[in-house]
């Protein structure tokens, strides 16, 4: 690969570019490539080389083949909402935004599928199935801004995934261009693959494999009863506590959220003050949708549950504003830590669900051990924690304190069992963290299945596998 | 008002959460993160460390481009104080002598009411010929002309019967193209008032607001105009009622220019016409059987936080349907002088508006909002697009209501 | 030859090895690291190997140099009822997952044909998934992470043990349909339910198209089913079409549901089962999957079923068939040629429906391969991850099509 300088691209290429996608669509300036060195992680930053955006599929297939051709290296980009910095391009590859490909090609209602490109905005999708009595079902925070593109990439979930799945169980077919600009047909509308299962197995690839032009997925009936309570108590444990009960329970919630007091502080001082009481340890936002009857019985006992253990109150949301506000509080959550301090360290481990309420109380030693507020926003129903660290990144001291602390609650989530992230991706944050979970020989074998796709490692560089995995693995063979 | 560091700090919340992209009519139009907040913060953040120079020709360009319309401010969790941030940069680039030759004219056209009165009466007179009605079209030309048609009045020349004003004295802001093109709005809003209680006093010696000279930078010029307003209007009237969004945001925020009590005390004055209307019921009128749809101008709903007043003057019509229209709450691309300096974008901002307004079924009859430049600019999208849809300002329309109700003489 | 691959396994695998009965050596084995050590070996003596669980599913008459019976891994390693997951090693019987489960008050939702007594390995090999795949999904969604020996012994793993994960590439999807060819499962990560506190199964029975129009009465009214299983006369032995029903959740919502069924039904009378007469209904119709040497999956929609069901009826009879009309996917099991299927194949790749070969004695696997032709670009990825799993290509597998 030909280093190049992030100061002065190559001539040549962008001419090439931009006879590809129109001058106007090469951004090369560096002041016009600095909004572009970070995602929705600004602790990682990096400036790409140049920045295209295509607008049509025709105009995607051509940059990489001209990518190819030139063996430079690339990453996709969707709305930069991602919270891994799974998004950031080095000074030595193009960036590839993908946010002008972004037609609803069609919805069938009669098929419950939709077919889209790329740069669709989540949201907006569920918006346009909507009169069809549809949804689109995964739903991450960032649903109102990021991409279906970038929610395939990084198999996105969201607060719905519990009942409902996360991209991985929605997308069904998928036109793809790989990285050396050649198509590939994967999945069927159906979401029987004609062959292995490649569809599954792009799907959370991280922008590494290819990028996806067309997106089949499903849309699923919008529920006739919903329910969400909010339960609030006086202690972490006791919420945790409740939210094992329902899940052993038999009951499937379409979503399971806790916030802890930080949290909630944050919250309440935004516009998007849901009414949370501040004075609570934690607060359980339970949601239960689907046929009538059932989410009636259901909400019932899981009242019942929920005062077993030691709610202090238990609140319905009456009417779709309500609980829009209730849900609002949640899924901004993480965006109203800006108010707390200028930066934050987001968390996306995972711990079996049994293991939350020591987990939650270890988290509270290591935050008081680096003298550290940590807010914990998180999907309890799936022991998908959001520990957030709010620092400022000047205090260099703090920063480390930050970096530290961040490394032991990982190792402990680890330890119990769990996973190091749940729905935002490895991406560059959380590559160091991948050996704790994987031995060298299943890591190697993700670079040998990349290769499969990206044989010159030019889709996404330096991002999942730490490079010495692929190495240790391979210099004996 | 502003802090130690001139308005960047009002930025220092952002954690690039990207929330705000969807709320960006600059964005939606060109999915590049340098028309987005987001990206525009990351600029100014550069341009504040010194990073960028405020003569960079591409940082000139993205924050131009801006509409300054703080769509992404009401849906920023974090509370970014984006309008502030994006005038600290806008002044910087001012003092780095980078406004445009176009933009210095025109700014100093509305600093000057000699040059001004008379350019505005000209085009009244030009519009009273009838020919910016007849040839308006999709041309650059032919849409200025689609602008100056859409601020024909309607009938007026009617006073309202005499009614004990309890509700207060009441200043009105006259403003310069209000009160040079949208007069009749003016005569609207003063006889709506009156049959609602309010008192209205003629204040001389006001001038231009100063809010496009703001928004471009030249805080100076505005300073200079707000200093010209404050001492006209100080201590006149119990409300300022304006009935230009525009205008009502900057005078509501008039002490970030001067930061004195009086100026602080005049601000807390300051009412949008709908406001006070709302305060006073408002009156119900005849019934108008007409379907019309609102639309929300930024600097009242974003800069103001004015959402419901609007909507309740409308409500005080019988029988008149009132449509939100997809996007309604959205930006039209009009943003003061950013029509004239990025006609491509500002056209294609508002394109995705009227492309809403014409698939309504039943159609409209009237697009209401209460701000002149996008009466203007939404008007000329109408006739450009060949729509037989009108467009008024609210009062407009209860004015009315009221006439039909024999509330006038 | 066999005698001294015979030998040579013995010494490596560890585990019991004999001879079979076509004289092929059988191993096996009870752990990873066995089959680990097998398959490298293997692959460095350029022999073939075939994978068989149960026998009923993944080839017994696929040529080989030896076979790997994963019998011996039949444990069910852990279940955490408090987190809804089970470890399961892949030699593990449906029947011996669902006591396991059921001690514990948990339950798999996955009923495939073939019933009780199939590996697990063989249901994620095969990916055949029966009628609760209308409200639990496919077989992949089960599926948390796995332990997979590649065809050179290499042991991978992939996933996790958390409900929510997205750690490195998933390569557990590529092993779950896979045919056997990028590896052999060893264990499995499941997600598991609670044991649902009702349950109910109704039936219909009548003619093919007054049950097709029920059914999307149903799913029109958005009923909230577990299952909504349409079975041909022959599949279940008699001469009239059945629809089957299921509903799994709360006593009320399930009671509620079934009562819905019944006032949107229009024409069919739906008759309510008591739980015994509801399971053997369950095991015939997953029993009478296997009366037939071939079994063939459509991945159908719903609303493209009844024009499918009628291809299928008009080119080589309904047979035993069933079809989900709420997820979709039809199931054909009967005696086809060869030539059937491709003609098939070619019709229903029109309409972007595939046709896989889920079972079928070996030549007719080798001959038309288990998904026939590819679509655009994706022969080359699969023939780089079989070479990537299986470098040498050990395991034998059908899957490369040859049409």
């Amino acid at each position: 690969m030909a280093p190049a300088n992030t100061d002065r691209p190559d001539p040549g290429l962008l001419a090439a570019l931009g006879a590809i996608v129109g001058p106007k669509w090469v951004r090369s300036h560096l002041t016009e490539r600095r909004p572009f060195e970070a995602d929705g992680l600004p602790t990682h930053a990096s400036v790409p080389m140049a920045v295209v955006l295509p607008s049509s599929r025709e105009q995607v297939i051509a940059v990489l083949k001209l990518l190819a051709e030139r063996n430079v290296p690339w990453v996709a980009r969707g709305a930069g909402t991602g919270l891994s910095g799974g998004a950031l391009a080095g000074g030595n590859a193009v960036l590839i935004p993908l946010t002008r490909m972004n037609r609803i090609l069609s919805i069938d209602p009669v098929r419950q599928r939709a077919v889209i490109e790329p740069g669709v905005v989540n949201a907006r999708l569920s918006d346009a199935a909507a009169p069809f009595g549809l949804q689109y079902a995964p739903d991450p925070s960032s649903q109102t801004a990021c991409t279906i593109g970038g929610n395939v990439a990084e198999n996105a979930g969201g607060p719905h995934c519990l009942k409902y799945g996360t991209t991985t169980n929605h997308v069904v077919a998928l036109e793809a261009v790989l990285p050396d600009g050649s198509l590939a047909r994967l999945g069927s509308p159906h979401g029987e693959p004609w062959g292995p299962d490649l569809v599954g197995l792009f799907v959370g690839s991280e922008g590494m494999f290819g990028i996806a032009l067309e997106i089949t997925v499903r849309l699923v009936p919008l529920p006739t009863t919903i329910r969400t309570l909010l339960a609030d108590f006086a202690t972490v444990r006791d919420a945790t506590e409740a939210v094992g009960s329902i899940v052993a329970a038999g009951i499937v919630p379409a979503a399971l959220e806790m916030m802890d007091q930080a949290c909630i502080a944050a919250v309440e001082a935004s516009i998007y003050a849901a009414g949370y009481p501040t004075d609570a340890a934690a607060v359980l936002l339970v949601e239960l949708d689907g046929a009538t009857a059932s989410v009636e019985a259901e909400a019932a006992l899981v009242h019942e549950l929920l005062r077993a253990h030691r709610a202090r109150g238990v609140r319905s949301a009456e009417t779709a504003t309500d609980r829009a506000r209730l849900w609002q509080g949640r899924k901004k959550a993480f965006g109203a830590m800006g108010r707390v301090a200028p930066d934050l360290v987001v968390q996306d481990a995972v711990v079996p669900r049994s293991s939350l309420p020591s987990i939650l109380e270890t988290i509270g030693t290591i935050g008081r051990k680096y003298r550290l507020t940590v807010c914990n926003v998180f999907h309890a129903g799936d022991g998908n924690l959001h520990p957030n660290i709010c620092y400022d990144r000047r205090d260099s001291a703090l920063a480390d304190r930050v970096a530290r602390a961040s490394a032991e609650i990982m190792e402990a989530c680890v330890a119990a069992g769990g996973s190091i992230t749940g729905e935002h991706g490895v991406g560059a944050d959380k590559i160091d963290y991948m050996p704790m979970i994987f031995d060298s020989t299943s890591l190697a074998m993700m670079c040998d299945v990349r290769r499969v796709f990206d044989p010159a490692n030019r889709a996404n560089p330096n991002k999942v596998i730490p490079i010495h995995a692929c190495r240790e693995w391979r210099e004996p063979q | 008002m502003t802090g130690t560091r001139g308005g960047f700090e009002a930025l220092d919340p952002c954690v690039h959460c990207g929330f705000c992209l969807p709320a960006c009519p600059t964005y939606l139009a060109t999915g590049d993160e340098n028309d987005s907040p987001r990206g525009r913060i990351h600029l100014i953040r550069a341009l504040e460390r010194g990073e960028i120079q405020p003569t960079d020709r591409a940082l000139v360009e993205h924050l131009d481009a801006c509409l300054g319309c703080r769509g992404c401010e009401p849906v920023c969790p974090s509370g970014v104080g984006y309008g502030r941030g994006l005038e600290a940069a806008r002044v910087r680039l001012a003092a780095a002598g980078r406004l445009p030759l176009e933009v210095r004219a025109i700014l100093a056209v509305f600093a000057r009411a000699w040059l001004l009165r008379p350019a505005l009466l000209l085009a009244r007179w030009f519009r009273a010929t009838g020919f910016p009605d007849r040839l308006s079209g999709h041309s650059p030309i032919q849409f200025l002309l689609g602008m100056l048609a859409s601020t024909t009045a309607g009938p007026s020349g009617s006073t309202p019967k005499p009614a004990p004003a309890t509700r207060g004295r009441v200043a009105l802001f006259r403003g310069c193209v209000m009160d040079g093109l949208f007069g009749h709005v003016h005569e609207a809003t003063r006889r709506t008032l009156a049959a609602n209680g309010y008192e209205i006093v003629e204040v001389d010696g006001q001038t231009c607001c100063g809010a496009l000279h703001d928004h471009a930078g030249d805080r100076a010029g505005a300073a200079a105009l707000a200093e010209a307003n404050l001492r006209a209007f100080a201590g006149r009237a119990d409300f300022l009622v304006v009935n230009s969004a525009g205008c009502g945001a900057l005078l509501k925020d008039l002490p970030h220019l001067i930061p004195s009590d009086a100026a602080r005390a005049l601000a807390a004055k300051v009412r949008d016409v709908t406001e006070l209307l709302a305060a006073a019921g408002p009156r119900p009128g005849a019934p108008l059987a007409e379907r019309v749809c609102y639309d929300a101008p930024c600097h009242l709903q974003h800069a103001q936080g004015i959402h419901r007043e609007p909507l309740q003057v409308l409500n005080a019509i019988p029988d008149l349907e009132i449509a939100l229209l997809p996007g309604f709450d959205r930006c039209c691309g009009s943003a003061g002088l950013y029509g004239v300096l990025h006609p491509e974008l500002s056209r294609a901002i508002l394109g995705e508006k009227v492309a809403a307004i014409a698939a309504a079924t039943p159609q409209p009859s009237l697009v209401l909002t209460g701000n002149p430049g996008c009466l203007m600019q939404i008007g000329a999208g109408l006739r450009a697009a060949e729509l037989p849809i009108g467009v008024a300002h609210p009062v407009e329309l209860l004015d009315r209501s009221y006439r039909a109700a024999g509330y006038y003489h | 030859m066999s005698v001294s691959i015979l030998e040579s396994l013995r010494s490596i695998a560890k585990s019991a090895v004999i001879s079979g009965p076509d004289g092929v050596p059988v191993v096996r084995p009870d752990s990873a690291e066995a089959i680990a050590a097998v398959l490298g070996h293997a692959s460095e003596q350029g022999w073939r190997a075939r994978v068989e669980g149960r026998g009923s599913w993944m080839p017994t008459d696929a040529p080989a140099d030896f076979v790997i019976r994963t019998g011996g891994l039949d444990r069910v390693v852990s279940v955490a009822p408090a987190d809804l997951v089970a470890t399961v090693q892949a030699g593990a019987t449906l029947e011996t997952i669902d006591q396991s489960l059921a001690a514990h008050r948990c339950w798999l939702p996955i009923d495939p044909p073939g019933g009780d007594s199939r590996s697990l390995g063989s249901v994620l090999a095969t990916a055949t998934a029966g009628p609760l795949r209308h409200r639990f999904g496919p077989v992949k969604d089960h599926v948390l992470g796995t332990t997979v020996v590649t065809g050179d012994g290499r042991i991978v793993k992939a996933g996790g043990i958390v409900v929510k994960n997205v750690a490195g590439y998933d390569l557990t999807k590529i092993q779950i349909g896979g045919f056997g060819a990028f590896g052999v499962v060893v264990e499995a990560n499941l997600r598991v339910r609670a044991v649902p506190a009702a349950r109910a199964l109704v039936v219909a029975t009548g003619t093919l198209d007054l049950l097709l129009d029920q059914a999307r009465l149903l799913r029109e009214a958005a009923i909230d089913l577990a299952s909504l299983e349409l079975c041909s006369p022959t599949l279940l032995g008699g001469d009239r079409w059945t629809l089957i029903v299921q509903a799994t959740g709360t006593a009320p919502g399930v009671a509620a549901e079934i009562d819905r069924v019944r006032s949107v039904a229009s024409g069919a009378s739906f008759e309510g089962l008591g739980p015994g007469q509801a399971s053997r209904l369950n095991r015939a119709v997953a029993q009478a999957a296997l009366d037939g040497p071939v079994s063939l999956r459509a991945g159908v929609l719903a609303a493209g079923t009844p024009d499918l069901v009628d291809t299928l009826g008009e080119t080589i009879g309904h047979r035993r068939l069933s079809a989900s009309l709420g997820a979709g996917g039809v199931r054909w099991v009967g005696n086809p040629t060869e030539a059937h299927v491709r003609a098939l194949r070619h019709r229903f790749a029109e309409r972007e429906v595939p046709l896989t070969l889920e079972r079928a004695p070996w030549a007719f696997r080798r001959a038309v391969g288990h998904f026939g032709a590819f679509r655009e670009g994706v022969r080359p990825i699969a023939a780089r991850l079989r070479s990537t799993f299986d470098p040498k290509h050990v395991l034998v597998s059908a899957i490369e099509a040859t049409e």
